[in-house]
């Protein structure tokens, strides 16, 4: 042990600010959630210097998760606010994916002015995501938004995009589809870049076709970094807040686990910290289940 | 089995000005043959076996596999197998899919996919490996499988660019021998780039020498080395390179110091026919040998000695109209000269002198 430390002091030093920030950023936020879900606390039974009101609030053992996971309006609906997640996510996922992957195929050959379509395509990319959001919500109005106007134009019919149906989820999944694309188009092209030319060559005099050519030398050698951004993809959508929030603030219809969350945090009239945390915690393992299961069938693709 | 035809292709790569990577080249290959091309670096070799491959275009002229014009055939039509330099092997399939792909794609049965590759795994001694990833293979056996690949399409002809270039030499050694043993044993077509003028010999049934895109010669190993038609082939070809050095022209041959060496009749006539006072003589090393002080020779100070062991090669300088020039004999391994030591050196035989056009470097001996 002496030894060992006397060898591998300087390691350990410059190791140790990061487990302390790290510590302190996230396993401690993280610890007081977990404990503020066995609780029942909430605006008014939390410890309020300004009023020099001590905490109130008490121990309720599982209650929160009962109340939760039994699936009850007044929690959030949780099961159906799942569901609606998962639609949220794996659609906006897979159209990023689907989309990026296109337009990273086409951007990959010699065309002219490449470099111009890539800063274009990028440039979702560069706004503000509040600016794109405003802009969008501008444009999906019923009434003088270009996207309802074009539609008229064509004779088709106009719904109300942001109101309280499921032509609000289709919208926020189409801004944030819009939002996304760029980043998996950059990776993927990053990919593509790095699949070197002398196998698709060897696969045109092997008789492949294009389509051939794409499943069976783009496709498998984009997959190390395809399961790495569809991994990010999933996590960052699946807690994607702010699109929706501005583009549809608390519509019921757009409503997925971490707005829902947020709703409890901050509105409402008695912010519920408790049932905000535990929605965060039940994320944070609908997250990590998702995680493992994905690896183990990476892993599993890898060795056959 | 068929045929290959270069009809005065050419590949022209835009530029300023414009790259004639391969200039009207044209050649014929016999079904069951085994032709080289060999030349310098930039030469258009790659490009040219490319250009049969379909893989590059044909900006002039035509190529013709087994008779039938393919000049605009994609490369899934021509029937050829490649080995690239780098292998290029499918990094995320096993060697047995990487041979059996091609079959795949065709849509042949899986049994008989089973069947071929089996077959080729074990003329390439590749039974044990057929279960692994290419990146789990030694660099000698990634060659056999790219080799394999290309043997279980049975295709009309194979094309190889430079597919020894990543081994050691000895290694490099053995599997020419084993290529060269294959492509006898199946008697397909085969054309193989190489810059390893050595190889060209060893392997080849015939030689196509190319410099800038032009072809300079093509023949078989024996006649490029005892005939070379022209300076740049004759510099080319062999190793120690010829000793190649512009000297006088006199009535009575080629004058080197203090030794003229007699030339033959045809030659002399037409360097007097376009009035040249000099020529490029040319001489192996084989062909120079060491004599007594009192005999007729050019007086050489050796500068450097490489033992080969079989032989010595002696570099020295000899004074040429009042230059000095190197030249390169080969002498018994057994009995060389020391460093410093000034020898006389003569021709073994005036019919192994070679002569050129001091300008277009154009054969005038025959
Ligand atoms: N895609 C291209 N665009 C422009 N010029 C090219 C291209 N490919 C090759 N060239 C040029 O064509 C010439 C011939 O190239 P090539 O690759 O055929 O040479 P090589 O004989 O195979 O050389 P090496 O022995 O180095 O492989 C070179 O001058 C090269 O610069
Ligand atoms: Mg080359």
């Amino acid at each position: 042990m002496r030894r060992f430390l006397d060898r591998y002091w300087y390691a350990y030093a410059m190791v140790l600010p990061v487990v302390l920030v790290t510590g302190v950023l996230v396993l401690i936020p993280l610890a007081q959630g977990v404990f503020f879900t066995f609780t029942d606390i909430n605006e008014g039974n939390i410890a309020n210097p300004v009023l020099d009101r001590p905490a109130t609030f008490s121990g309720v053992g599982l209650v929160n998760y009962l109340h939760v996971l039994s699936g009850d309006p007044a929690y959030g609906s949780f099961w159906s606010t799942l569901a609606r997640t998962l639609v949220w996510t794996f659609g906006c996922v897979l159209a990023h994916f689907t989309i990026g992957l296109g337009l990273a195929v086409l951007l990959n050959r010699r065309v002219r002015g490449r470099a111009v379509y890539r800063a274009l395509l990028i440039l979702p990319w560069a706004v503000p995501s509040f600016i794109s959001a405003f802009a969008w919500k501008y444009m999906f109005n019923a009434q003088y938004g270009v996207i309802n106007q074009a539609l008229r134009v064509v004779g088709l019919p106009d719904p109300v995009w942001l109101g309280q149906s499921d032509w609000a989820l289709v919208a926020v999944m189409l801004v944030n589809v819009w939002l996304g694309v760029p980043f998996m188009m950059v990776a993927l092209l990053g990919g593509l870049q790095a699949i070197p030319a002398d196998l698709y060559e060897a696969a045109e005099v092997d008789g492949a076709s294009p389509w051939q050519r794409f499943r069976d030398i783009t496709l498998p050698g984009l997959r190390a970094v395809s399961g790495t951004v569809v991994l990010l993809g999933v996590i960052w959508t699946f807690n994607m807040f702010a699109v929706i929030y501005l583009v549809t603030g608390a519509n019921p219809n757009t409503r997925i686990l971490v707005t829902y969350a947020f709703e409890r945090f901050f509105s409402g009239a008695s912010r519920d910290y408790a049932i905000a945390s535990t929605y965060g915690v039940l994320i944070l393992s609908v997250l990590l289940v998702f995680v493992a299961g994905y690896r183990r069938a990476l892993r599993g693709q890898e060795a056959a | 089995m068929a045929e290959v035809a270069y009809d005065k292709a050419s590949r022209i790569f835009s530029g300023n000005p414009p790259v004639r990577a391969v200039d009207e080249l044209s050649l014929d290959v016999a079904d069951g043959e085994f032709l080289v091309l060999v030349g310098p670096s930039g030469s258009g070799k790659s490009t040219a076996l490319r250009m049969l491959a379909g893989l590059e275009d044909v900006d002039e002229g035509a190529i013709k596999i087994g008779g039938k014009d393919v000049t605009n055939v994609p490369p899934k039509g021509r029937d050829i197998a490649m080995v690239f330099q780098s292998y290029a092997l499918y990094p995320h399939m096993t060697v047995a899919e990487n041979m059996g792909f091609a079959l795949k794609l065709r849509g042949v049965a899986k049994g008989e996919i089973k069947a071929k590759v089996a077959e080729a795994a074990k003329m390439l001694d590749l039974t044990k490996y057929l279960d692994r990833k290419p990146k789990a293979l030694s660099g000698g056996q990634r060659q056999r499988v790219a080799m394999g690949r290309a043997i279980v399409r049975e295709p009309a002809v194979f094309l190889m660019d430079e597919p020894l270039s990543n081994l050691d030499a000895k290694l490099r050694v053995e599997t020419r021998a084993n290529i060269a043993a294959l492509q006898q044993r199946l008697g397909t077509t085969t054309i193989y780039v190489t810059h390893d003028q050595v190889e060209a010999m060893t392997m080849g049934h015939r030689v196509a020498v190319l410099k800038d895109g032009l072809l300079q010669q093509c023949d078989t190993p024996r006649a490029l080395y005892d005939k070379p038609g022209n300076a740049f082939v004759a510099g080319f070809m062999g190793s120690p390179a010829m000793n190649l050095k512009t000297v006088p022209l006199t009535a009575e041959g080629a004058k080197l110091d203090g030794l003229v060496v007699p030339l033959e009749r045809r030659a002399l006539d037409r360097a007097g026919a376009d009035g040249l006072s000099e020529v490029t003589f040319g001489v192996r090393p084989e062909s120079l040998a060491l004599v007594g002080s009192s005999s007729v020779g050019m007086e050489m100070v050796v500068e450097l000695v490489e033992e080969l062991g079989a032989d010595a090669l002696v570099h020295g300088a000899v004074r040429i109209g009042g230059a000095a020039e190197r030249f390169v004999v080969r002498v018994d391994g057994r009995t060389p000269p020391g460093l410093g030591q000034t020898v006389k050196v003569a021709v073994r035989d005036a019919g192994e002198v070679h002569l050129f056009h001091p300008e277009s470097g154009v054969r005038l001996s025959s």
